[in-house]
């Protein structure tokens, strides 16, 4: 039997220590050994059992449950003040056989893998690994649980690829605590998976686009995320470079997504006539402080996966000394003018080096992000048509108003179908301001007030904009996601009254939902149905 | 007189110093996932993971060559390595002098990998 062992902790942290936050429990669940139940299926359904025992005593108590996996987010996203479940845990993965391919599906089988929520993405890279796949993206590391990245909406620079979220194919969700509250939800227009697979894993079935796309990107609320069935494709390579070039040069190709007519050429990425290719990857660094006429880019260009290459790791690495951190903010609080000058001599630690070049898979690309103490990350995903002009807005305000610990970048994200993805627009420029977290203080705002000038000056100009869920912001701005995302919002609850019950929305519903208004059910007029029950309708 | 005794103290301040300060190295694996551990809320690199600390002084023969650690099962379910930090100190080196190698100073914090399910 799965086992969970409770600890009556009373406070939690983000990784990055943006807490802390209250806490009445948290509960860790741990697999039966494979010694004593060899199946995986049967210990995957054995750990679904004991999820719907915890939500059952949540339920039991009046509490709110919500699961979370590597604390990355910065938001309160993943907190609740209840019961906090740890899933990292909870890693299986289970084969999909070509015959458990539903007969309509356009996937190709080899491509299809079914992964448990605890997996993090470095883990499930490896899995997929060993079959010569890989993912398609991943954030810019790879720490995170595939339940928590796609919550969220974790996203890379893949400019015609997309977000996490957006290679998954099925989902299995655990929405109450009894049998028929174990769902398997997977597209109409592309279904993956057969029927009988989902019976194995004890699942109804549900093929809805609009309640799969709604249940995508979750923000952690439409039930625990138990499984997750993903597309792989085989494994390549991403040759990768930087350059530091002319801001105007970088910023028209984010602003046209234009490579090809750019002047921006890699001698050995040009087609035939000499033009330059459209990369993998474009991303764009900006330290707001300095008036440089360059910027550093990134730009990665996909490879056929071919072996030998050189070994993209780097034998000896060295970090700078927290505590040497922890002073200059202690400084930049009583001497915020300082600010510029403290990241002018730490560029070299935080961008990377110009004119490098690597060669890797995704994984070796994308690898570990080490804990460097506490962090903030302030991120909008506007139109790339107005990247240039959002962030000279964005830029101008932290000058004037600031100066900010940080600086800024600029990555770039296809269209995702989900329905509450902030990567919304047909390309999304993902543009953040990424830095140290500081405390208010006489002469420097508070990180609050600073995410909450952004959102004013953007709505001052006109800008259409989203915010990305698992980063900071001032979620309790009036009328954000309304702004953000108008009739897709009534669309994201209506299909979350339809499949969980009022008292599993509560249950899964917490502080940060409520801040941002869409914990509330008021959308569900209970009408008669024929027998004289009552039923929810929305 | 004063400076004498000045001199004095900041000799001792000195040794003192000598004694505590330490540099150490970690060797990290590029494969595996480290074990992670929700409890842990330390500041440190360490951080969500389940690290084991071995800080003890090893009394060991004057014919003993090396010393060997294994991984424990508490914490370490996996048995495989994700990172070893080894930290060295002046005091554990001057120890190891002054006892001719009969008591080795051990500090070495270790990670070992996530379980495969």
């Amino acid at each position: 039997m799965a086992t969970t062992t409770t600890f009556q902790k009373s406070e939690w942290d983000t990784l990055h220590r943006n807490g802390p936050f209250r806490l009445k429990m948290l509960q860790i669940t741990e697999l039966e050994g494979k010694t004593n139940m060899p199946s995986s299926i049967d210990r995957y359904n054995d750990a679904a059992k004991e999820i719907q025992r915890l939500i059952k005593e949540a339920q039991d108590h009046n509490h709110g449950f919500r699961a979370y996996g590597s604390r990355w987010s910065m938001s309160n996203i993943a907190h609740h003040s209840d019961r906090m479940h740890f899933n990292s845990y909870m890693n299986i993965d289970l084969p999909i056989l070509s015959d458990e391919v539903h007969s309509d599906s356009s996937y190709d089988p080899s491509n299809l893998f079914f992964f448990q929520c605890g997996n993090t993405i470095k883990e499930i890279s490896q899995a997929l690994g060993a079959h010569g796949k890989s993912l398609k993206t991943t954030g810019a590391s790879n720490g995170q649980t595939i339940a928590g990245c796609i919550s969220t909406g974790v996203h890379g620079s893949a400019l015609d690829v997309g977000s996490v979220q957006d290679y998954v194919v099925g989902l299995n969700l655990i929405i109450g605590p009894n049998d028929d509250d174990i769902v398997y939800i997977e597209r109409e227009t592309k279904p993956a998976l057969t029927d009988a697979y989902a019976y194995k894993i004890k699942a109804r079935v549900i093929r809805d686009d609009d309640t799969f796309n709604a249940a995508l990107v979750s923000l952690g609320s439409f039930g625990f995320i138990h499984g997750v069935v993903i597309e792989a494709e085989d494994r390549f390579l991403l040759k990768r470079y930087v350059r530091k070039i002319d801001k105007n040069i970088a910023l028209k190709m984010a602003d046209t997504m234009d490579f090809e007519n750019s002047g921006f050429i890699i001698p050995e990425e040009t087609d035939a006539h000499g033009k330059p290719n459209r990369p993998y990857h474009y991303k764009v660094f900006i330290n707001q402080y300095v008036d440089d006429p360059e910027y550093v880019v990134e730009a990665m260009y996909k490879k056929a996966y071919a072996t030998p290459y050189p070994d993209p790791f780097t034998t000896i690495e060295k970090s700078v000394y927290r505590d040497l951190i922890y002073l200059l903010i202690n400084i930049s609080q009583k001497f915020p003018k300082a600010i510029p000058w403290f990241i002018k001599r730490l560029e070299k630690t935080i961008l990377p080096e110009v004119n490098e070049e690597t060669l890797g898979t995704l994984y070796e690309t994308f690898w570990d992000a080490p804990y460097q103490g506490p962090a903030f990350a302030c991120s909008f995903g506007v139109d790339h048509k107005d990247s240039s002009k959002v962030l000279k807005i964005l830029t101008d305000l932290t000058i004037n108003e600031g100066p900010i610990p940080g600086i800024f970048a600029m990555r770039f994200v296809k269209q995702s179908e989900a329905t509450m993805a902030f990567t919304k627009f047909p390309i999304s420029c993902v543009i953040e301001i990424d830095g140290v977290l500081w405390e208010k203080s006489r002469k420097l705002m508070s990180l609050k007030e600073f995410s909450r000038r952004m959102i004013q000056v953007l709505q001052q100009h006109n800008i259409e904009f989203t915010m990305h869920w698992g980063k900071n912001a001032d979620w309790g701005f009036p009328g954000l996601v309304n702004y953000m995302f108008s009739d897709k919002a009534d669309a994201w609850k209506a299909q979350r009254n339809k499949l969980l019950s009022p008292e599993m929305q509560k249950l899964f519903s917490n502080d940060f939902l409520k801040t941002i208004g869409l914990a509330d059910m008021d959308t569900i007029i209970p009408i008669p149905i024929d027998d004289g029950a009552v039923a929810p309708i929305v | 007189m004063i400076t004498t005794k000045w001199l004095q103290r900041l000799g001792v301040l000195c040794l003192v110093l000598l004694c505590f300060s330490c540099y150490s190295v970690k060797i990290v694996s590029t494969m595996g996932t480290p074990n992670p551990d929700p409890m842990n809320d330390n500041d440190d690199d360490y951080r969500n993971k389940r690290v084991i600390i071995l800080d003890t002084v090893i009394k060991a023969g004057t014919t003993t060559d090396a010393i060997g650690l294994r991984t424990q099962r508490e914490g370490c379910s996996s048995g495989k390595l994700h990172s070893v930090e080894y930290k060295n100190t002046f005091g554990g080196s001057l120890l190891y002098l002054v006892t001719f190698g009969n008591k080795r100073k051990v500090r070495v914090k270790y990670v070992c990998m996530k379980t495969e399910n």
